[in-house]
């Protein structure tokens, strides 16, 4: 049976909601499940904005009959390539042979290479500032290279203000009927898991965002119909700022995230006498976290979040704890930078750790590490317990300063 | 062909080689000892036309050809080698640049003086950083309006500070290497240009060595020589030449030395006969003597080449590479053949013995020379991945850098003292002004910046205030040795790692500021803005000792005894947020791949430091291929405002 919603008159979500997937792109946990989000446009001709993935493909089958009601598809737009859209490409050229296939170069070589069976008489190819008109709406092509793959382009209905925004502005969890973010508590139930999915899977190209955010500056946007999660009619100012804050790598607010790797809980001991300490001292946003039991997707939403990183690491094989090198180096691959980092390392022979962890953030840009690095030996101690004292101290104190 | 010199030449010799003998050699040792410069001489070089050998006669030159030149250095240095540098440092450094890339003013305005010898000129190019590689140039010209503003300084300055004309490098274009440096005029009495000591040198002592200081020293536009960016290109071109007035004056030296070796192993019998006839001073003599025509060949052919307006740069380094080697071989030789005599001082022979050591190393060393005649036979090497994309950050690590330059005197020290307590300093307190600095939780110290012996009351009553113990730097109290060897500060000194260094006077030099990484906080007072001790400092006062000392003194005064400080606690070092980088990156639309010059690009032939504009058209992303067109510039975004 048949599920849709209408956007506008004429536009109508056609998306599905997968609850049953525990990994998305087999990485990331995605508890509360993910929505992919496609749209199909009513006008003189009929537009399809991507599918959907194929897990999610007779729901999604099924919703495009339903709104279509017997007339063709006439045109297929397709934003973005990755398979979570894409892959339901050849099932509806299948059900729609005539199909006309709007996209990208670079699409046109991806859906090539992904055998979603695209002819080439059926594709028209187009660039940033092409327009199309389908009767009523106009639309225009805007690219949007590396955001975050590279035949990716956003596209905007001149008509309407309706900026169908391909992977930026989307989340994770499933939509589970409502459609528009002010249907649903977005800046308390889904903000964490809407920064969770932007820092993972876009959080590398922060300055092609910015570039896309600025060609975006330009233009009257009314709605934003992301492919996964809710669509945006207010409040759009709100989303754009959080956006701007991530893309630049600035962070939310002034906090600190205690991650730590312990293996029989010494260095937790001392994670809890910092955390403690800051409370103590009157600093009360402090988040902690075992590296070992959190994903490390949940710690790099955290890191884009807050001001100050404080890392516990115990020395393993004359190396970091694998768990916590994994944070580490997920921070440098997504081009973490500019937050200020406490290190405190522990081992009981020969600490490393902490020697490591400055050596990989300074190849990060612009991570500052404090100056009151602690070394345990094995446990924490009465001068250790005093140099976590110091420690908190200047994590407080550096709190005066920004970036 | 003859190799042989003209007549004219030999004219010249004799011309100069009187006078020399006459008016240099009965002054020489005086010289030599107290390091003085021969002022009225060099009038009388001028008189004889000496100071514009190889410049046109419309410009006040003697318009004779460049070996006449080389010629008269050889007989000056043959007598003395610091008046042989005195006349080369002045015609080939201080004077070819404006000849040769001068607009018609600037010859009219400076080159006339020159060539008559009415002024002295001399030439600035090296730098603490930036000797052999001169793309470690510090010295910057920032262009306001109708001036330059000079800003950095100069160190081994020939000539310098007797010149009057100075012909000095500096980057207008920072970050891009040796195409960002420009040539400039600049004029002895220039506000805000300044001289260090005259050097304690070993040897051409009667030639003036000294450090040039650049404050804000405004430089008119029409001063600068040649356009922006050609400066290194001018330096190298002026080098090429003064190698043969090094050279000439290398020969000089030796030549002189063989001549007294000469004499006296002639007059000194042993074993019955004068020595020279011993047969291993025989073969001494022989070899000199090789040895002495070699070089004269070397040094008079690039002469010539250069007249001839042929290639010489290869030929000129041959010559002083050469001639100064063998100029140390003979002037050891001499001096052997002379034996304990030779040791003493006053001896002609250990005058130039300490001479010629200079000429293996400046104006390019001997290094650099066969370095140049490589790459004339080789070609330039492949590029190979050297280091240089990363930035070396100050020798005491990240400090605050909060310099207190405006206002009145007063006003900068109670922003000082406001700092220093608001980060938790107790000036209550106080400790034994000769508490080993080892163990000194604060010290006050004293740099050659404190000047006579009696300011050190200010050091002492200033250390007293603050509660700390008194050192200075390694001058203070080797050379002037206001304090005993045990209390200065640095590598080889001393080592400060308590709480509050406060430097006083000090420039920073880096032996010192290794001593001192370890402070939690370290304040600079010192009238040099460009001291390097500034941005090594957590707080600083521009200002003179002699006024800062005093004020921040009574400021540090609760009139009240000082309580014993507490046992020494480590404080907490200021947090420094980690600047950009001050390359600017490019990342690419095709991959997401970031072009950084600091790493550059191993597999394209890219290496490091080389700018993303300054990369061929042709180059590709090495990832994925991209044009370099479809690169984007990775914006710097600072949140300063932000929260």
């Amino acid at each position: 049976m048949h599920c849709v919603r209408k956007v506008t008159d004429d536009l109508y979500w056609v998306g599905a909601n997968d609850k049953r997937l525990h990994l998305f792109e087999s990485i990331h946990p995605i508890e509360d499940g993910v929505s992919y989000n496609s749209y199909l446009l009513m006008d003189e001709k009929t537009v399809l904005f991507d599918t959907a993935d194929w897990s999610v493909g007779r729901q999604f089958c099924e919703n495009v009959e339903y709104v279509l009601n017997g007339k063709p598809l006439d045109i297929m737009v397709i934003n973005h390539l990755e398979p979570d859209h894409a892959a339901s490409i050849n099932e509806i050229i299948l059900r729609y042979p005539d199909v006309k296939v709007v996209s990208t170069e670079k699409a046109w070589l991806l859906m090539n290479q992904f055998n979603f069976g695209v002819e080439e008489e059926n594709f028209i190819m187009v660039k940033e500032g092409d327009t199309m008109k389908f009767g009523k709406h106009e639309v225009t092509f805007v690219a949007a290279p590396m955001v975050h793959w590279p035949e990716a382009m956003v596209t905007f209905d001149l008509t309407n203000g309706v900026l169908f925004s391909a992977d930026a502005f989307g989340s994770f969890k499933s939509l589970d009927g409502a459609l528009f973010a002010d249907e649903v508590d977005f800046k308390d139930e889904w903000i964490d898991e809407a920064r969770r999915y932007y820092t993972n899977i876009v959080g590398k190209y922060g300055p092609q965002v910015m570039a896309l955010l600025k060609k975006a500056s330009a233009i009257d946007i009314k709605m934003l119909c992301p492919l996964h999660g809710p669509v945006w009619r207010k409040d759009i100012p709100w989303l754009l700022d959080k956006y701007i804050h991530w893309a630049t790598y600035t962070p939310e607010e002034k906090g600190v995230m205690i991650v730590y790797a312990s293996m029989y809980g010494n260095t937790m001991n001392a994670a809890q006498i910092l955390a403690a300490k800051l409370h103590e001292k009157g600093f009360h946003n402090v988040h902690m976290y075992d590296v070992a039991e959190t994903h490390v997707s949940y710690l790099i939403g955290q890191a884009f979040k807050l001001s100050h990183i404080a890392i516990l690491s115990v020395t393993y094989n004359l190396n970091v704890f694998p768990p916590m090198q994994n944070f580490i180096d997920d921070m440098k691959r997504l081009n973490m930078q500019k937050r200020v980092v406490g290190v405190v390392e522990n081992g009981s022979w020969a600490p490393q750790a902490g020697t490591l962890i400055c050596e990989e953030l300074d190849e990060m840009k612009q991570m500052t590490v404090l100056n009151e690095q602690v070394s345990l030996l094995s446990a924490v101690n009465k001068m250790t317990a005093d140099e976590l004292d110091g420690l908190a101290d200047s994590i407080i104190e550096s709190m005066k300063q920004d970036y | 062909m003859l190799f042989k010199t003209t007549e004219a030449h030999e004219e010249l010799r004799a011309k100069v080689r009187a006078f020399a003998e006459e008016e240099i050699k009965p002054i020489a040792f005086k010289l030599d000892q107290s390091n003085e410069f021969p002022h009225e001489a060099v009038a009388k070089m001028a008189k004889l036309g000496l100071m514009g050998i190889p410049y046109p006669k419309k410009y006040g030159g003697a318009e004779l050809d460049v070996l006449s030149y080389a010629i008269a250095v050889e007989e000056l240095a043959r007598v003395d080698g610091g008046a042989g540098v005195i006349l080369s440092a002045h015609t080939s450094l201080g004077t070819y640049p404006i000849a040769a890339y001068g607009t018609e003013e600037q010859k009219q305005k400076y080159l006339v003086p020159l060539a008559k010898g009415e002024k002295l000129g001399a030439f600035g190019l090296t730098e603490p950083n930036a000797g052999s590689d001169a793309s470690g140039t510090e010295t910057t010209a920032v262009l306001q309006g109708d001036h330059y503003i000079l800003n950095g300084g100069k160190v081994f300055i020939t000539n310098a500070p007797i010149a009057d004309t100075y012909v000095v490098f500096a980057v207008t274009t920072p970050n891009i290497g040796t195409h960002g440096i420009s040539a400039f005029i600049v004029e002895k009495d220039y506000e805000g240009f300044e001289f260090g000591d005259h050097y304690d040198k070993m040897g051409i002592r009667s030639s003036s060595t000294a450090e040039l200081i650049f404050n804000d020293v405004k430089v008119p536009k029409e001063n600068l020589l040649g356009h922006e960016g050609e400066g290194f290109k001018i330096a190298m071109s002026t080098l090429d030449g003064g190698r043969i007035g090094i050279a000439a004056q290398a020969l000089g030296i030796a030549q002189g030395a063989f001549e007294h070796a000469k004499e006296y192993a002639l007059e000194r019998v042993q074993f019955g006969m004068p020595i020279a006839y011993q047969q291993a001073n025989q073969f001494k003599f022989a070899d000199m003597a090789i040895k002495l025509r070699n070089a004269r060949f070397q040094v008079y052919s690039a002469a010539e080449l250069k007249q001839a307006h042929e290639p010489y740069g290869m030929e000129a380094a041959m010559a002083k590479a050469y001639a100064s080697d063998i100029a140390l071989e003979v002037c050891n030789d001499a001096l052997q053949l002379y034996g304990g005599n030779g040791f003493l001082k006053g001896m002609e022979v250990e005058r130039a013995y300490r001479d010629a050591k200079i000429t293996t190393i400046y104006e390019g060393t001997n290094e650099i020379q066969r370095i140049v005649i490589a790459a004339n036979i080789l070609g330039k090497p492949p590029k190979m991945n050297v280091a240089g994309g990363k930035q070396k950050g100050p020798i005491t690590g990240a400090r605050k850098k909060e310099i207190y330059s405006k206002g009145s005197a007063q006003e900068r020290v109670d922003q000082l003292v406001e700092a220093l307590k608001a980060d938790g300093y107790d000036f209550t307190v106080g400790i034994d002004p000769m508490t080993p600095i080892v163990d000194a939780d604060r010290v006050v110290s004293a740099g050659k910046g404190i000047g006579d012996k009696k300011n050190m009351k200010l050091i002492e009553d200033l250390a007293k205030q603050a509660g700390a113990a008194i050192g200075s730097s390694r001058p203070v109290a080797e050379t002037l040795k206001y304090l005993p060897l045990d209390r200065y500060v640095g590598m080889s000194g001393q080592k400060f790692s308590g709480n509050l260094y406060i430097a006083c006077g000090i420039s920073g030099a880096g032996q010192h500021l290794k001593g001192i990484r370890e402070a939690t906080t370290i304040v600079a007072i010192n009238k040099n803005k460009n001291a390097p001790i500034f941005k090594n400092a957590d707080y600083g006062i521009v200002g003179d000792v002699m006024e800062i000392l005093p004020l921040l003194t009574k400021a540090l005064d609760n009139g009240e005894e000082k309580k014993p400080a507490p046992p020494r606690v480590k404080m907490r070092k200021a947090t420094i947020l980690k600047e950009p980088s001050h390359w600017t990156t490019y990342v690419c639309d095709g991959c997401g791949y970031e072009y950084d010059p600091a790493v550059g690009d191993e597999e394209g032939g890219i290496s490091p430091g080389t700018t993303f504009e300054s990369l061929p058209e042709e180059w590709i992303c090495p990832v994925c291929g991209e044009e370099k067109t479809a690169f984007i510039e990775v914006e710097k975004v600072s949140n300063k405002e932000d929260q």
